[in-house]
C-alpha cells in the first residue's frame, strides 16, 4: 500500500476515534492529544517537514535546487507566522468560553472535517503524481482537491453559518457567536486563498510552465493546503467537541 | 513637475485614493440594497471606510507596481531575473529590488515619519508647557498624543528595517536578500499604511492612546478604524521583512561564515526578526477584533454579552512588549558592532553577546503581563510575570559588561558615530535602571500610568534605538553615498540632543514619582509642575532642532561633501574592504571568511574576509 494512503487511513481512524472519545469521555486533554497526533502525521508525511533539514550537497547557489530549498524555508517561516494567528484565535476561544461550547450541527461539522481530510489525501496524491512526471494524474487529483476544498468552504460559510444563525448563534449576539464566526471565517479565508493558489498552479501546470524539475509552486500549494487542514484539525475539536454545551 | 507626478509612488497614491473611493462606494451600494444608510456624516459610513481603507491599500500596491512580477508569474509568464532601476534619484521613488535601494527607501521613510511624530509631540508638548488648556481641544490633544506614539513605533520599525536591509546582505557577502520582490513589497506597504495612520486625523481622530484599548476604542470616532487598519497593513511589512531576513541569514552566508563568525549585528537582527515574524500576528488579531466589534457588532470585548476586555490586553501586550526588543536589539547590535572599531580592541565576549540577544528575545515572550498589574487580571499571574520580567535584566546586563570590558584600556577615537554609541550606552543605562521598579508589582502599583513610565520608556527608546540609529547613519553614510558627513555639525547634533534627552526624561520621571498622570491634556496648577513641564517642552524642541541640524548636514554633504570612498573608519567588516558606494550586486568576487570579525589591535591576526576571484565563471 502506498504511504499516502496508509497515512490517510490512520488519520481517518483517529478522526472516528476522536468523535467517539468526545461522545464517551469528553476530556479536553485527550482530544487535544489526538489533534496533536493527527497534525503531527500531516506535518511529517504530507507536508514533509523533514525536507527542511535534508542534507544538501548543492554548492551552486544559482541552481534551481538551491533556490527551491530557500523558498521552502521561506514558506515554512510564513506558516510559522500564520500559526501564531491561529494560536491566538484558539487562546481567545478558551479565554472567552472556557470549557463550554456553543450548540452546533454535529453531523455537518463531522462531514466538512472529513471532506477537508480527504482533500488532503488527494492533494498528496496530486503532488506525488507530479513528482513522478504524471501530469494527467496530477491534474485529476488536483481537481478532486479543488472540489472537496470548495465543498468544505461552502459547507462552512453557506450551510453552517445560516444554520447556526437560525438557531440563535449570531455574530453580534454573544461573544460565543463572535468567536465562532471569527475562527471559521478566518479559516475559510485561508481555504479560499489555498483554492486560488491551487487553481493558478493547476492552470500553469497544464500550460507546461513547470518544466523539468521546476515544480516548486506545486509543492508550495500542496504544503499550504495541508497547513490549512492542520489548522482545522485543531479548530474542529475546539469548536465542536471540547467542553459542555452552553 | 510632470516627471514628479508620473513617479510610481505618485501613481500609487492616486490609485489609493481611487481604491478607497471604490471600496467605500461598493459598501455604500450594498448597504443601500440592504435598506441601510448608504452614507454617513463623514461622507461614508464606518463599514465603508474600513473596506475602503483596505481596498485603497491594495490599490496602492497595484498602482506603484509592487505586484507586477507576481501577477506575471501567476499568469504563467516568464519574469526577468535582472531588474533595472531607473537612473539617479528616481529609483528611490520606484519599485526597486536592490536591497541597498530598499534600505535607503526605508531609512528615508523612517526619518520622514520620525519628523512627523516629533512634530505632533511638539504641538501637544507646547499645550502642556503650562497648566490650563490653551489652544488644543481635548479631542485634538488625545489624537496628537495617540498618533505620536503609533507613528513613532512605525518609524522605528521602518528604521530598523532600513538598517537591516541595507547592511545584512553586505555583511553576509550576499548579492541581495533571499526574496527581493517580497522585500520591495515589505517596503511599499508602509506608504499606504502611513497614509491611513495620518488619515485618521481627518476622520475624527483617535482618543485612546497608542494602545487602542477597548472598551474606549469601541466608542472612539471613526478615525480609530483608520488607525487599526493602518497598523494592520504596516504589520505585513514587519512580518514579511523579518521572514526575508531570517531566510537570507540561513541560506546566503558567505563560505566559512559559521554561526559564531557572523558579524554581531546579524545576531541582533535574527533575534529581532524572530519576534516580529511571530508576535506581530497577535496585535494584528487584537486590532482586527476591535475593527469587527465596531463594524459588525461582534462583542469580543463587551462583558454584557460574554466578552472580555482583558483578552485584548493579553493579545496586545503579547506583541507590544516583545516589540520593544525589536526596537532595541538591532540598536544594541549596532553598538556592539561599532565599539570595537573605535576602541581598536576585540569585542569582549562575542558568544555571550550573541546569546544574550537571543535570550532577551526569548524571555521577552513571557513577560507581557507586567503591563497589566493594575488591569484586574487574575492576581496569581502577577508574581510569575514580575520574576520573568526581572530576568530580562540578566542578558541585558551581559551586554553592558561586554561593552565596558571592550572599552577597558582601549584607545578610544571619539568621532561622531562613536559619540552616538557612547550616548546610546549612557541613555540606555538610564532606561534600563528605571525598568525594574516598573516590573516589581509593589512599586508598579504606584508608578503605573504616571510620567515615570513615560520617562523610562523614552530613555530606552532613545538609548536603544535613536542614538544607535544615528550612529549607524553617521557610520554607514559614506558607504551609501561615497561622502562623509560633516564632523562639526555631527558634534553639534550630539551635544544638543544628549543633554536634552537626559534632561526631559529625568524630569518626566521626577514629576511622575510626584503623581503626574500620563496621557492627560491638563493638570492641576496646584501640583506645581508648570515649570518642569515648561523645561520638558523646551528640551523637546532642542531635540527637534538637533535633528534638523542632522538633516542640514545630510543636505550639504550630498551637495558638496568631501569624497570618502575608502575604509573611512579602518574597519575589518567586509563592506568596507571595497570602495564606496557599493555597486548594484555588491561584491564582484566571492567572499570567504578566513578570520575573526573583531580582531582589532592584533597586527598578526588574519583579515576577517578575503575575496576570491572565480577562476572560471559558473
Ligand atoms: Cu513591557
Amino acid at each position: 500500500m502506498k504511504q499516502g494512503l496508509k497515512v490517510f487511513l490512520i488519520l481517518a481512524v483517529l478522526t472516528a476515534v476522536e468523535f467517539a472519545v468526545a461522545l464517551l469521555v469528553p476530556s479536553a486533554f485527550l482530544l487535544g492529544l489526538m489533534a496533536t497526533a493527527k497534525a503531527g502525521l500531516v506535518i511529517y508525511y504530507y507536508m514533509h517537514i523533514y525536507k527542511l533539514v535534508a542534507e544538501e550537497e548543492i554548492t551552486d547557489r544559482e541552481s534551481y535546487a538551491y533556490k527551491e530549498g530557500t523558498n521552502r524555508v521561506g514558506l515554512w517561516l510564513f506558516l510559522l507566522s500564520d500559526f501564531f494567528l491561529f494560536a491566538g484565535l484558539l487562546i481567545s476561544r478558551f479565554n472567552l468560553l472556557g470549557f463550554t461550547r456553543p450548540h452546533l450541527n454535529q453531523t455537518l461539522g463531522f462531514a466538512v472535517t472529513v471532506m477537508l481530510l480527504v482533500s488532503s489525501y488527494f492533494m498528496n496524491r496530486a503532488e506525488t503524481r507530479f513528482k513522478e512526471g504524471d501530469l494527467a494524474g496530477f491534474q485529476a487529483n488536483a481537481w478532486i482537491t479543488l472540489g472537496l476544498g470548495l465543498a468544505f468552504m461552502l459547507g462552512v460559510v453557506a450551510v453552517e453559518w445560516p444554520l447556526a444563525a437560525a438557531e440563535g448563534l449570531t455574530a453580534s449576539g454573544s461573544a460565543a457567536g463572535a468567536i465562532f464566526y471569527l475562527m471559521t471565517g478566518m479559516h475559510a479565508f485561508h481555504v479560499l486563498t489555498g483554492l486560488i493558489f491551487l487553481a493558478i498552479v493547476l492552470r500553469n501546470a497544464r500550460h507546461g510552465v513547470f518544466a523539468e524539475g521546476k515544480g516548486w509552486p506545486v509543492e508550495a500549494a500542496a504544503v499550504y493546503w495541508h497547513f490549512v487542514d492542520v489548522v482545522w484539525i485543531f479548530f474542529y475539536p475546539a469548536l465542536y467537541l471540547i467542553g459542555t454545551l452552553i | 513637475m510632470k516627471t514628479f507626478f508620473n513617479l510610481p509612488i505618485m501613481r500609487g497614491l492616486r490609485w489609493q485614493i481611487f481604491g478607497t473611493a471604490a471600496g467605500g462606494l461598493l459598501v455604500a451600494a450594498i448597504r443601500a440594497l440592504m435598506g441601510l444608510e448608504a452614507f454617513g456624516p463623514l461622507l461614508f459610513t464606518e463599514p465603508s471606510w474600513v473596506v475602503g481603507a483596505l481596498t485603497g491599500a491594495i490599490a496602492f500596491m497595484f498602482g506603484v507596481g509592487a505586484l507586477d512580477d507576481w501577477l506575471k508569474m501567476a499568469a504563467g509568464e516568464a519574469v526577468a531575473e535582472e531588474h533595472h532601476d531607473p537612473p539617479g534619484w528616481q529609483k528611490y521613488f520606484s519599485v526597486s529590488y536592490d536591497h541597498k535601494v530598499i534600505g535607503i527607501q526605508y531609512t528615508a521613510a523612517s526619518i520622514i515619519l520620525i519628523g512627523t511624530g516629533g512634530l505632533l509631540a511638539l504641538i501637544f508638548r507646547t499645550e502642556l508647557s503650562r497648566a490650563g488648556l490653551d489652544f488644543l481641544s481635548l479631542q485634538w490633544y488625545n489624537t496628537l498624543m495617540s498618533l505620536h506614539g503609533m507613528i513613532m513605533i512605525v518609524s522605528i520599525l521602518v528604521g530598523i528595517a532600513g538598517v537591516m536591509n541595507y547592511l545584512v546582505p553586505m555583511l553576509l557577502g550576499a548579492r541581495d536578500m533571499a526574496f527581493p520582490r517580497l522585500n520591495a513589497f515589505g517596503f511599499w506597504v508602509v506608504v499606504p499604511a502611513s497614509m491611513l495612520l495620518l488619515g485618521s486625523m481627518a476622520l475624527g481622530g483617535v482618543d485612546t492612546g497608542w494602545t487602542g484599548y477597548p472598551p474606549l476604542s469601541v466608542r472612539s470616532p471613526i478615525g480609530i478604524q483608520m488607525f487599526f487598519v493602518g497598523v494592520w497593513v504596516a504589520g505585513w511589512s514587519s512580518i514579511l521583512g523579518s521572514l526575508n531576513l531570517l531566510v537570507t541569514v540561513l541560506r546566503l552566508r558567505a563560505r566559512g561564515m559559521t554561526s559564531f563568525k557572523m558579524p554581531i549585528f546579524v545576531w541582533a537582527a535574527i533575534a529581532a526578526s524572530i519576534i516580529s515574524l511571530t508576535a506581530t500576528q497577535l496585535i494584528s488579531l487584537a486590532f482586527q477584533m476591535v475593527v469587527f466589534e465596531r463594524a459588525l457588532g461582534m462583542p469580543f470585548f463587551n462583558p454584557d454579552l460574554g466578552g472580555n476586555p482583558i483578552l485584548f490586553q493579553h493579545l496586545f501586550w503579547f506583541y507590544s512588549h516583545p516589540v520593544v526588543y525589536v526596537f532595541v536589539l538591532p540598536g544594541l547590535g549596532i553598538i556592539s558592532e561599532l565599539l570595537p572599531v573605535f576602541v581598536r580592541k576585540p569585542l569582549f565576549g562575542y558568544r555571550w553577546i550573541a546569546m544574550s540577544s537571543l535570550g532577551i528575545a526569548l524571555v521577552g515572550f513571557v513577560v507581557w503581563a507586567h503591563h497589566m498589574f493594575t488591569s484586574g487580571m487574575n492576581e496569581y499571574l502577577r508574581v510569575p510575570f514580575m520574576y520573568s520580567t526581572l530576568l530580562v535584566a540578566v542578558p541585558t546586563g551581559v551586554k553592558f559588561f561586554s561593552w565596558v570590558a571592550t572599552m577597558w584600556q582601549g584607545r578610544i577615537k571619539v568621532e561622531t558615530p562613536m559619540l552616538f554609541v557612547l550616548g546610546g550606552i549612557f541613555v540606555f543605562l538610564l532606561g534600563g535602571l528605571t525598568g525594574p521598579p516598573n516590573a516589581t508589582v509593589s512599586t508598579d502599583l504606584h508608578l503605573h500610568d504616571t510620567y515615570f513610565i513615560v520617562g523610562h520608556f523614552h530613555d530606552t527608546m532613545f538609548g536603544g534605538y535613536v542614538f544607535p540609529f544615528f550612529a549607524a547613519l553617521y557610520y554607514w553614510f559614506p558607504k551609501a553615498t561615497g561622502k562623509r558627513l560633516n564632523e562639526r555639525l555631527g558634534k553639534w547634533h550630539f551635544w544638543l540632543m544628549t543633554p536634552s534627552v537626559v534632561g526631559f526624561t529625568l524630569l518626566m520621571m521626577r514629576i511622575g514619582l510626584l503623581g503626574m498622570r500620563r496621557r492627560i491634556a491638563d493638570y492641576d496648577p496646584a501640583l506645581g509642575f508648570d515649570f518642569t513641564h515648561l523645561l520638558i517642552t523646551i528640551f523637546g524642541y532642542l531635540v527637534f532642532i538637533s535633528v534638523l541640524i542632522f538633516l542640514y548636514n545630510v543636505y550639504i554633504t550630498i551637495k558638496r561633501g568631501e569624497p570618502a570612498t575608502g575604509n573611512v573608519w579602518g574597519s575589518r567588516s567586509p563592506e568596507w574592504q571595497v570602495p564606496s558606494p557599493m555597486p548594484p550586486h555588491n561584491y564582484s568576487a566571492e567572499m570567504v571568511v578566513v578570520g575573526e570579525p573583531y580582531d582589532y589591535g592584533r597586527p598578526d591576526a588574519p583579515p576577517y574576509v578575503i575575496f576570491e576571484k572565480q577562476e572560471s565563471a559558473q
